[in-house]
Order: structure tokens, then C-alpha cells, then sequence
């Protein structure tokens, strides 16, 4: 749940937030591809090398090292079991290149989750829909997009304030069974599914009110433009792949760093 | 022609029996400000989605007669064509804004219309500049208060040019402070646009100073239509249960003395028509020379709940509570006041536990409340919340009642006899069997209180118990806290309401910025003008009057109708000799 948590988007002025969402999309990409077109750990480390300036730059240091903590328990957990199934599979030798395998899949995980943190922290769900917009999706699918961002945090609201007056007629939530346990949120569940069918309602209501679907060529405020900036990142993260396939076909395999000898 | 045109309507929702408006005959002019009011359930909220043309065409049900708008038929016309004439807002904010930022929400509608960029920018420009939001307007709109929302919602109406804005109870969810503010915003619409207005409203002290016309609507019908002065001072009004202003039931009351040749509808105006009658005294403000306040003090049971030093945050770091300390008496009857965001219902939610202190501790009948339950505290403290769709989830009213008395294992038996004890004691008996949601607004919040009631707590918590209520339903909310009071029950309330205050004359604790500011009695705390500036409270009528009446030897902590006709009956008469 922090791990979702820390993704939400982060009100900024930076180069990396006014990038154009479809380049900074195409950016991830790239970061997402070339960790995992490798398993050594030295590319591994020059793309988190080249990410970390960019969480700087974008001035989310905070939330990102949020997301990277959340990612935490996932992260160990994946450098544990590689550590423990190679162990047996390799009869019982801890050599050094085992460790190192195994962080660099740990690497690998930690690599993705910045690469999408920084791009959900950084772009706001207006520009994401435009990005969608342009994508030619239809306009009813990117207002249910909007509207459904827009009410997370009014619904989170609704649901404590719920669950605070349910527990406060005595309902106990973590009391018994498995089972109780799971019929123990119908009182918590069901006025939360009856408001947002009366606030659906509501909602409908008050679209029609403000002309919703009132011609069919809609206007919108915000407009997605490419200036020079997104080029010149467009291009890098293009030379980047390109680069990235030709060392994965052409070059020798990446050096180890830390050998094969045995740990103990 | 009149601007809106109202003739023989009367309408019928889908699967109703009875029709929710009927034969309504109504001209509204360019440029009017108009409050539509009467009982809950009275067809209000049905009149206005009319005018839009939501009814019938969103609602379907059956139709008969005309509402013509602005010149065009809403039977011929779509919502979306009528919403550029007739700007409908809703009683909740939150459902009505659909973007994600302030500027980008005012543009919804114009989205919706096709406008060019340029022509867009124009509109927000200027709407926000009138609603007074233009430095709100990259922010985001969850982060927005009550207000600021409500003042959003107006804006996206107004970008698009609408001659004329219905808001239905706009001002529901706000602090006195906050709706005045409000209503300050379609005044000047009014004024300086000639934007004819129409709303919905129960806080009728707040709203008869700005309107020129009242409707009154009485199931589905119109009762009365005129001058503010005209229908507020109708006995018929009165007795249809909307609350007059006090101001003016005083002057009523006073009638015999011929004083007032019309009726006075503010504190301004009740003052200068008092002060050609009555004369300055030299001694100023002059107390009786024993005050039996003072002599026999607040007399105090023993401490119930005590609170020192609580402090609490919300989770990043917002700081909700900074060192409140506060002592709650077996018996009392406290009513917590303070602005929006103050941290009153924090404060409250500490009580069973809710919430656990970030530092500082709780007692209550003497013991630290650290380690116990939330069930075991809400055994004893009954909290019940502002909105009762918040926790109304049985089939039958009979078995929302009992939800509780299950979750605290009391004995079958005995479940029976508690059940039947608060349906009696609300008046919900006729509605056992039947579905919560079936009720209406105010019954269902009678269902939500019995439902607490029902295990007899010795504390009972009430959450702004009179919102969105109109003045009848809180008149019988009073007589049944005073007779809560009366089987020795401590009752705290959490309200914005002045005038339900002063009326009740609880105990007032005002907060603000998450701290107790000051506590006192109602005649204390009503006089310190400083504080209750800090806490954004206003003072209630009559004492308004009577602050300014102190060169007039007349004592300034006066809260209610009947002593103060008491003081000026005496003073007139003296007058006169």
C-alpha cells in the first residue's frame, strides 16, 4: 500500500515535470527495456547512475526514496530466495558471482520501480489524459480516468469516516475467524457502495448541468506541445536503446566485479 | 415576460404514489434574489431541477404544465442547451467538481461547449476574479476548504454566462463565517450583473437580509410568496415550522408596544427603531447587584472526562490538536464551536478512542483510556456522526438499532426491551420494519441517533446535529437533549449553530487552530467578542443587539428571546412613564 502510495503525483515546476508526458513515457521505456535486456550488474548500476540525477532534478528525492523504501520488502525478498535456490541448486557453494547475481536482480527490481516512481510522481493525471487524448481514446474513457483520480481521496475520506463510525457502535474489526473477519466489513462496505451509487447520481446530475456532451467537438483547456527540451530527451533516449541493444549483441559480456571466489 | 415562467406545473417522481410539486404557478423577474424554503421534503429541491430541465428529462416521471426559461420550453429543450441559461449548483461541493485543478475546473463547461483556448482563458479569468478564487487557481481542487469549493462550484457555473444561478443549500457544510461569505459573492452576482438568483436555504437568519422575494414551499405547493418582512412575520410561516429570525420575533413580540410600523429583518434596523423609544441611561450597563450566575457558579459533578495536553497529527505531519487541555463534567452539557478545520471533531474522536494522542492522555471516570478498546470506551461514549448514510446499512430499522447492542453482547432479552425503548424515544416506532433508506434525511438521523442511544451510554457525542435540518427538526432535537439532560446524561455537542446555542444555553468550549481558546457559559462566551472573532463564530442576534444597546443600561450578555423582551418590555414601559 506505501509502495502505491508514494506513486501519486507530486506537484512540481521542474524540466523533468513539464517534459511531454508521451516523451517522458518513451523515457521509462527505455530505462524499463534496457534493465531488462541485462542481467549483469554493471548496466544495471550505469542506468541507475543516470536515473538518480533525474530524481534531483525533478526535486522528488523525498518520494522517490518513499517508494524505494516501500519497494524495500519486495527488493530483499528477491535477493533472499535467489540467494537460497542458487545455494542448493549449485550443491551447497556460496561463490562471490552468486552474490553478485542475485543483487543484480534486486538492482534490476529497484531500477524499475524509480524509473515508473519518478514517471508517476512527476506528471499529473491531467497531462496523462491528454496523452491519452492524443492516443485517440475516446473522451468518455479518459473522463472516467480523470474522475477516478479525482475521487480517491474523497472516497479514502468517505471510507474512515465509515470505519470510525461503525467501530464506534462497537464493531470490531479484527475479532474473530477468518470468516467473521470478512463479514465484519459488510457494515463498512455497504453504506460505502450505497453513498457512491447516490453520489453517481449526484455526479450525473451535475454533468448534465454543465453541458456535458454538448457537442461533439470538445474543446480542451490544456494542450500537449513538444518544445525543444522534449526533442533533445527524445533523441538521448532513442541513442540510449540503440546503444543498449548494440552493446547486448555486439559487445563482449559485461566484467564481473566482485569474481567468482567462494565468500567464506 | 418574466424571465422564468411557471405555469400548472406539477410533477411526479418514477414509482412515487404522491406527486412531489403540484399546480405551481410562479413569474420570476430579471434581477430578483429569491430564497425558496419550507419543511424538509417539501418540493424545493424538485421545483429547482425543473428549472434546468433535469425534471423531466434526467428523472423521467410524469410532467404536466410549462416551466419556460429565459424564453425557451424545457420540454423542447436539452439540459445541456437550458444549463448555458439556468446555472444549477448542488448542496455537495465535492460531487460537482470533476477536474483536478482549480482553473481546469471552471473550464469543464466551456470544454463541454466547444470553446476556443483564448475565449476560455477569458472566462476563468473573469469568474474567478468575481468569486474571488483567482489566487486558488492552479491548485488543486481536493486540497480546497468547504468554502473555497463551494466559491469553485460557482465560478465553473458562472464562466458560462448563465442569466440566472439556483444553488441549492449552498452553504450547509460551512462555518457562519464561510456562508457569509458565500451569500457575499452571489450578492454582488446580484448586484453588479443583475444575475437573477435563486436558493434553497434553512439558515433563514443568514439569508433574509440579502433576499428581495421568500417563497415558501408546503408539500409540493406554494404556501406564500412576498417580501422578506411580508412572510417571515406571517403567523402561517411561523407555525409551518421555518425558523424566523430572532431578531424579528422579538420585535413581534414587542408589537403591542407600536414601535415598529414595519418589521425589522437586522440588528441595524431593530436598533435604530429601539433607540427613538428608549432612552441612554447614565449608568452604564449596570449589573443586578447580586448576579446569580456568579453567585451560584456552574455547579460541577465530578469530572468525566479529562483531557491534558493532547496533542495529534495526521499522518504527513499535518498538525490537527496542540495542547488541548479540557475538563468534561458528569452532566454537562458542552457545545465544542470554532471554524472549520479547527480541530473539533479530532477533539471528539479522542474521546473513545478513535484516534489515540500523539502525546498527552485521556481519562475518563478517572482512569487513562491508553489501553482500552474503542468498543469497550464506545460502551459508555456514543458518538454519532454528522452524516447517517455514513453508517446506515441494515435492512430494517428494527435491526440497525440492535446492530450495536450485538456488538456488545448484551443480552437478548434485554436487546428487545432497548429497541423498543428508542424507538419510542425518537418517534421512530411506525418505522420498524421498514428499510433506513427508504426514510427521509431527517428520519434517517433520528434512525442514527436511536441507533447510539439504544445502549444507553453515559456520554453522548453528537457531531453537527442540526445541519441541513430545518428549524422544526431542531426545535424537537432540543427538547430531547434537554430531557437527555434530565436522566442525567453528558452531552457534548460539536456545532456551528448560534442560534441552536443560544437557545440551549450550553456550556461553549471555542477552539481554534487545534486549541480550547476559551470555555464558558453561553452568556460568557457570547460577550468576549475578541474570542469568538478568533474562532469565527458569530455572535447570535440578540446579543448583537443588546452589545449595542449597553449606553442604554440594559445588561450585554443577553442570548435569548424571552429574557431580552423581558429587559425591553421593562425599559419601554419606564420610557413611557
Amino acid at each position: 500500500m506505501s509502495l502505491l502510495e508514494s506513486l501519486r503525483f507530486t506537484r512540481g515546476d521542474t524540466v523533468i515535470h513539464n517534459l511531454d508526458p508521451r516523451v517522458k513515457f518513451l523515457m521509462t521505456l527505455v530505462f524499463f527495456s534496457v534493465s531488462v535486456m541485462f542481467m549483469d550488474i554493471v548496466p544495471l548500476l550505469l542506468v541507475f547512475v543516470v536515473q538518480i540525477p533525474l530524481v534531483f532534478l525533478a526535486k522528488v528525492t523525498n518520494e522517490w526514496f518513499k517508494s524505494i523504501k516501500g519497494a524495500g520488502f519486495i527488493a530483499s525478498f528477491i535477493f533472499v530466495t535467489n540467494m537460497i535456490s542458487f545455494y542448493y541448486f549449485r550443491s551447497g557453494a556460496l561463490t562471490w558471482d552468486l552474490v553478485e547475481y542475485s543483487l543484480a536482480l534486486t538492482m534490476r527490481f529497484i531500477v524499475l520501480v524509480t524509473s515508473f516512481s519518478l514517471f508517476f510522481i512527476t506528471t499529473s493525471p491531467d497531462k496523462l489524459s491528454l496523452a491519452l487524448e492524443k492516443a485517440r481514446i475516446p473522451y468518455e474513457f479518459n473522463f472516467a480516468f480523470i474522475t477516478a483520480i479525482r475521487f480517491v481521496p474523497v472516497l479514502a475520506d468517505e471510507a474512515q469516516t465509515i470505519m470510525d463510525a461503525q467501530r464506534s457502535r462497537g464493531l470490531e474489526l479484527d475479532k474473530g475467524n477468518f470468516l467473521t473477519r470478512i463479514k465484519n466489513y459488510i457494515p463498512i462496505l455497504l453504506p460505502l457502495i450505497i453513498n457512491s451509487i447516490r453520489r453517481s447520481l449526484e455526479l450525473a446530475e451535475a454533468m448534465e448541468s454543465r453541458a456535458f456532451g454538448a457537442t461533439e467537438n470538445r474543446t480542451n483547456l490544456y494542450e500537449l506541445k513538444m518544445n525543444n527540451i522534449d526533442v533533445m530527451v527524445l533523441v538521448v533516449s532513442v541513442i540510449l536503446l540503440v546503444l543498449a541493444v548494440y552493446a547486448k549483441l555486439y559487445l563482449p559480456p559485461f566484467p564481473s566485479l566482485l569474481g567468482n571466489g567462494p565468500v567464506f | 415576460m418574466a424571465l422564468i415562467e411557471v405555469k400548472d406545473l406539477s410533477y411526479t417522481y418514477p414509482q412515487a404514489e404522491q406527486p412531489a410539486i403540484k399546480n405551481i404557478n410562479l413569474e420570476i423577474n430579471q434581477g430578483e434574489f429569491i430564497l425558496l424554503t419550507g419543511p424538509s421534503g417539501c418540493g424545493k429541491t424538485t421545483f429547482c431541477r425543473t428549472l434546468n430541465g433535469l425534471i423531466p428529462k434526467f428523472y423521467n416521471g410524469e410532467m404536466t404544465g410549462k416551466v419556460i426559461v429565459n424564453g425557451l420550453d424545457t420540454a423542447d429543450h436539452s439540459t445541456m442547451e437550458l444549463a448555458q441559461h439556468v446555472g444549477l449548483i448542488f448542496q455537495n461541493p465535492d460531487n460537482q467538481i470533476f477536474a483536478l485543478t482549480v482553473e481546469k475546473d471552471i473550464a469543464f463547461g466551456l470544454e463541454n461547449l466547444g470553446k476556443s483556448k483564448p475565449e476560455m482563458y477569458k472566462e476563468i479569468d473573469w469568474a474567478a476574479e468575481v468569486t474571488g478564487i483567482q489566487e486558488l487557481r492552479h491548485r488543486a481542487t481536493h486540497e480546497l476548504s468547504g468554502g473555497q469549493k463551494q466559491r469553485l462550484t460557482i465560478a465553473s457555473v458562472l464562466a458560462m454566462h448563465p442569466k440566472i444561478i439556483v444553488m441549492d443549500e449552498p452553504t450547509s457544510f460551512l462555518d457562519p463565517v464561510g456562508a457569509e461569505h458565500i451569500f457575499d459573492v452571489l450578492n454582488q452576482l446580484n448586484q453588479e450583473l443583475g444575475i437573477t438568483i435563486i436558493i434553497i436555504e434553512h439558515r433563514i437568519d443568514i439569508a433574509a437580509k440579502y433576499v428581495d422575494r421568500i417563497i415558501v414551499f408546503d408539500r409540493g405547493e406554494v404556501r406564500s410568496d412576498g417580501s422578506p418582512e411580508e412572510i417571515l412575520s406571517n403567523e402561517d410561516t411561523r407555525l409551518l415550522g421555518v425558523g424566523i429570525p430572532r431578531i424579528l420575533t422579538l420585535a413581534k413580540r414587542l408589537k403591542d408596544e407600536a414601535i415598529f410600523d414595519n418589521n425589522p429583518l437586522t440588528v441595524d434596523h431593530f436598533y435604530d427603531k429601539i433607540c427613538t423609544v428608549i432612552q441612554p441611561a447614565s449608568n452604564k450597563n449596570i449589573k443586578p447587584p447580586f448576579d446569580l450566575d456568579e453567585l451560584s457558579g456552574e455547579y460541577h459533578h465530578k469530572p468525566l472526562i479529562e483531557i491534558s495536553d493532547l496533542y495529534f497529527d495526521y499522518p504527513g505531519n499535518v498538525t490537527a490538536l496542540q495542547g488541548v487541555n479540557l475538563t468534561i463534567h458528569d452532566g454537562d452539557y458542552v457545545a465544542i464551536m470554532g471554524e472549520n478545520g479547527a480541530g473539533k471533531t479530532t477533539l471528539v474522536k479522542h474521546f473513545n478512542g478513535l484516534l489515540r494522542p500523539k502525546s498527552g492522555n485521556i481519562r475518563f471516570m478517572g482512569e487513562d483510556i491508553k489501553d482500552k478498546s474503542v468498543a469497550q470506551l464506545a460502551r459508555k461514549i456514543g458518538l454519532v456522526f454528522q452524516n447517517p448514510d455514513d453508517q446506515l446499512f441494515e435492512e430494517t430499522v428494527e435491526k440497525e438499532i440492535s446492530f450495536a447492542l450485538h456488538n456488545f453482547g448484551i443480552k437478548e432479552s434485554l436487546i428487545e426491551k432497548r429497541v423498543n425503548w428508542a424507538l419510542n424515544l425518537l418517534d421512530i416506532g411506525k418505522y420498524r420494519e421498514k428499510s433506513p433508506f427508504a426514510l427521509s434525511g431527517g428520519e434517517r438521523k433520528r434512525v442514527a441517533l436511536a441507533s447510539v442511544l439504544a445502549w444507553d451510554p453515559d456520554v453522548l457525542v453528537l457531531d453537527e446535529p442540526t445541519i441541513g435540518q430545518d428549524y422544526g427538526q431542531k426545535e424537537r432535537l432540543r427538547h430531547f437533549l434537554m430531557q437527555l439532560r434530565t436522566q442525567g446524561k453528558t452531552v457534548v455537542i460539536v456545532t456551528h449553530d448560534v442560534e441552536f446555542v443560544a437557545e440551549s444555553q450550553p456550556h461553549i468550549v471555542l477552539m481554534a487552530d487545534g486549541n480550547v481558546v476559551t470555555e464558558g457559559s453561553t452568556k460568557q462566551i457570547m460577550t468576549t467578542t475578541e474570542a469568538l472573532a478568533r474562532c469565527s463564530v458569530a455572535q447570535p442576534e440578540i446579543t448583537r443587539l443588546f452589545t449595542r444597546l449597553a449606553d442604554y443600561g440594559l445588561p450585554n450578555d443577553v442570548v435569548d428571546v424571552d429574557e431580552a423582551y423581558d429587559l425591553l418590555n421593562r425599559k419601554i414601559r419606564e420610557a413611557r412613564k
